[in-house]
C-alpha cells in the first residue's frame, strides 16, 4: 500500500512541477516525473513478493512456476511506455532549445504571447 | 481478413519510404504520400463489402486468439469513421502539395503526415486498450510536431502548451488502462467487458472517470479546451484541417463513443456527464467565436462548439441521438476541413488571416469564396447543406426524449453560429475594395475544396437517404452491441 501512495505523491509532484513552475526546464522535469510514476505503477502491478523471473527453465514444475513467477505483461508494456515518454521529452527539449535561441530565456511568463 | 491492417501498414511504409527520399526529391515525396493515401483509401473501400456482409471482421495478430494476443476489429461503426478518415486524407495531402511550398522543408511534412494518419487508422481498428494507447501516442506526438512545423515563436509556444496538456490526457488514459490491468488482468477490450459484467459498479467508476477526462482532453470538450484555439489556429492550414476535422474526433470522440455505448454499458448515468460537457462546450465555443479577430481562431472556437453537438447527441442517446452524433461527425469533418483549406488558400495568396486585412475577396478569388460560403452555410445549419441534416436529427432526438430546453439551446447556438459566419462573410468576402482583379490560384489548392463542397452540397439530398442503411447498422451497434458478445460466441 505504501508504494501506491508513493506513486500518487510522485504523480502530484510531477503535476505541481508542470502546472505551477514558470521555468520550461522544470516543466519538462515534471513531465518526466509523471512518466516515471506511471511506469512504476505498471511495474508494481506485476510485482510479487519473492517472485522469480517469468522464464521457464528445464526441471521446473509448472505449478511452482505459476505460483512464483511475476507477471511479465506490465514489464513489456513499460518498455513501450518508456519509449513514448522519451520521445515526448526529446520533443519538448528541442522546443525549449528553440525558445532559448529566440528569447534567451526559459521563463514561460516572459515568452508568453497567446491568450489561451 | 488482411485488408484490415492495410491502412496502418501502408501509411507506416509511406513514412519510411519518404524518410529515405525527401532530401533528394521533394516533389516525389509529396507524390508518394498522395499515392499511398489513395492506395489506403482504395483498400478501405474494398474492406467495406466484407464489413457489411459479416457484421464485423476480427483479425488476430500473429494468430493468437482473443485473451492472449492483440486483436483488431472493424465493425460498421468503426468502418464509418475509417471511411471518412481515409477518403479525406488524400484531399488534405493533395492540398498540402502546393501549400507546404511556403515552408523550408516540405519533405519532412509528409513523413509526419503519414505517421499521424497511421496512428489515427490504428486507433480505429484496434480492440486492445494498450494498442489504442500506443496508436494514440503515435498520432498525438505527430500532431505536436505538426503544430510547431512553422517554427515561429507563437507556433512553438502553442505546441509546448498542447504537448503538456496532451501529455496529461494520455497519462490519465494510461492510468485507467493500468487500473484495468490490475483489476482484471487483461487488456483485450472484449475480454475486459466480459469480466466487467460480473464486477461490482464501484470498482469501475474511477476507471470510467479517468477515461472520460482523458478522452475529453483529446476532444477539447469545454473545461479541457485551452490548447485547441492556439494549436489549431497556428498550425499550417492543411494541418488545421486535419486536426480540427479529423484528429480530435478520431482520437477523442470515437473512443468516447465506444466507452459510453459498448464498453461501460453498466453506467447509463455517464451520459448525463456528456450532455453537460457538450452543452458547456457548445455555448462557450460559440460565444468565444463571436469577437475573434483572427479567422483561423474563430474556426477553432467554432470547432469546440460543434464538437459539443456531437457529445451532446451521444449523451442524449437512443436511435436519433446516436444517428445525430454519427451524422454530425461526418458532416462537420467535411465542412470544417473545407473551411480550413479555404482559409489556407487565402493565406497562401495574401499571407494573413486577420479579418481586417482581408477585403473584397469576392472579385479576387471567386471559386474560393463560393466554396467557403458553402462550408460556412453548412456549419451554421442552412438547408440543404450537410450539417443542417445532422443538427435537425440532434434536435429531434432531444425532443423525443423530452429535453425541450436542450433542443431550444441547440437552435439558439446554431443561430449564433450563423451570426458570426455571416459577419465574417460580409467583412472578408463581400466588402468593397478598390482593387478587384481576379487572382490566379493553383489547381492543387482549388480541387480538394471543390470536391469537398460538392460532397457537402449533395450530402443531404443524395447521400443521406442512400447511406442510411449503413448508418442504421452503426446505430444498431451503438444501441445493442457490447464487446462481451464476441466472447460469448
Amino acid at each position: 500500500m505504501i508504494i501506491y501512495m508513493c506513486i500518487a505523491i510522485m504523480f502530484f509532484v510531477g503535476l505541481y512541477g508542470m502546472m505551477v513552475k514558470k521555468n520550461i526546464i522544470k516543466m519538462i522535469i515534471g513531465v518526466n516525473i509523471i512518466g516515471y510514476a506511471v511506469n512504476l505503477f505498471f511495474i508494481v502491478l506485476g510485482y510479487r513478493k519473492n517472485g522469480i523471473a517469468p522464464i521457464m527453465v528445464p526441471g521446473m514444475e509448472i505449478k511452482d512456476f505459476v505460483q512464483k513467477a511475476v507477471n511479465p505483461l506490465p514489464q513489456a508494456l513499460v518498455l513501450t511506455s518508456i519509449v513514448i515518454d522519451l520521445s515526448i521529452i526529446c520533443f519538448l527539449a528541442s522546443l525549449s532549445i528553440r525558445i532559448y535561441e529566440k528569447y534567451g530565456s526559459f521563463d514561460f511568463e516572459k515568452i508568453r504571447r497567446l491568450k489561451g | 481478413m488482411n485488408l484490415i491492417i492495410s491502412p496502418v501498414i501502408l501509411y507506416l511504409l509511406s513514412a519510411f519510404l519518404i524518410a529515405l527520399i525527401w532530401k533528394e526529391n521533394e516533389k516525389l515525396a509529396g507524390f508518394a504520400s498522395l499515392s499511398f493515401s489513395i492506395l489506403s483509401m482504395i483498400s478501405v473501400i474494398l474492406l467495406g463489402r466484407f464489413v457489411f456482409l459479416n457484421e464485423r471482421i476480427i483479425y488476430f495478430v500473429g494468430g493468437w486468439e482473443v485473451p492472449i494476443g492483440i486483436t483488431l476489429m472493424v465493425d460498421s461503426l468503426s468502418y464509418i469513421f475509417l471511411f471518412t478518415l481515409n477518403s479525406m486524407l488524400p484531399l488534405i495531402c493533395w492540398f498540402s502539395i502546393t501549400y507546404m511550398k511556403k515552408y523550408t522543408n516540405p519533405g519532412l511534412f509528409y513523413i509526419v503526415f503519414s505517421l499521424i494518419s497511421a496512428g489515427m487508422n490504428g486507433i480505429l481498428i484496434s480492440m486492445d486498450f494498450f494498442n489504442i494507447y500506443v496508436f494514440l501516442e503515435i498520432a498525438s506526438i505527430a500532431s505536436y510536431i505538426l503544430v510547431a512545423f512553422g517554427l515561429r515563436t507563437e507556433e512553438i509556444e502553442a505546441s509546448l502548451k498542447y504537448t503538456i496538456l496532451g501529455f496529461i490526457g494520455s497519462t490519465l488514459i494510461i492510468i485507467g488502462i493500468g487500473l484495468i490491468l490490475g483489476k482484471t488482468g487483461t487488456l483485450n477490450i472484449a475480454d475486459f467487458t466480459y469480466i466487467a459484467e460480473n464486477l461490482r459498479k464501484h470498482q469501475l467508476w474511477f476507471i470510467l472517470g479517468l477515461f472520460i477526462a482523458g478522452f475529453s482532453l483529446k476532444t477539447a470538450l469545454f473545461p479541457f479546451h485551452f490548447w485547441l484555439p492556439d494549436a489549431h489556429s497556428l498550425a499550417p492550414s492543411p494541418v488545421s484541417a486535419l486536426l480540427s476535422g479529423l484528429f480530435i474526433k478520431v482520437t477523442g470522440l470515437y473512443p468516447l463513443f465506444r466507452i459510453i455505448t459498448n464498453i461501460f454499458v453498466m453506467f447509463p448515468e455517464s451520459k448525463i456527464i456528456l450532455i453537460g460537457l457538450g452543452l458547456a462546450s457548445m455555448i462557450f465555443g460559440s460565444f468565444m467565436a463571436i469577437d475573434q479577430i483572427d479567422i483561423k481562431r474563430m474556426y477553432a472556437y467554432s470547432s469546440i462548439s460543434q464538437i459539443g453537438y456531437c457529445a451532446l447527441s451521444l449523451g442524449i442517446g437512443g436511435y436519433w441521438g446516436y444517428l445525430g452524433a454519427i451524422l454530425h461527425f461526418i458532416f462537420h469533418s467535411l465542412s470544417k476541413s473545407l473551411l480550413f483549406l479555404n482559409i489556407g488558400a487565402i493565406e497562401y495568396k495574401y499571407n494573413t488571416t486577420k479579418i481586417e486585412e482581408l477585403k473584397g475577396l469576392e472579385d479576387k478569388l471567386p471559386y474560393v469564396v463560393t466554396t467557403g460560403s458553402i462550408g460556412m452555410l453548412s456549419i451554421s445549419g442552412i438547408p440543404p447543406f450537410g450539417c443542417f441534416w445532422s443538427k435537425i436529427v440532434i434536435i429531434i432526438s432531444a425532443i423525443k426524449k423530452h429535453y425541450y430546453g436542450i433542443a431550444f439551446i441547440c437552435v439558439i447556438i446554431s443561430t449564433i453560429t450563423l451570426g458570426y459566419f455571416l459577419r465574417l462573410k460580409r467583412n472578408i468576402f463581400y466588402s468593397k475594395d478598390d482593387e478587384s482583379k481576379t487572382v490566379e490560384i493553383s489547381y492543387n489548392l482549388l480541387m480538394p475544396m471543390v470536391i469537398l463542397s460538392i460532397f457537402i452540397l449533395l450530402s443531404g439530398l443524395v447521400f443521406t437517404p442512400n447511406i442510411k442503411i449503413y448508418l442504421d447498422k452503426a446505430v444498431y451497434i451503438m444501441e445493442n452491441f457490447t464487446y462481451a458478445k464476441i466472447m460469448e460466441k
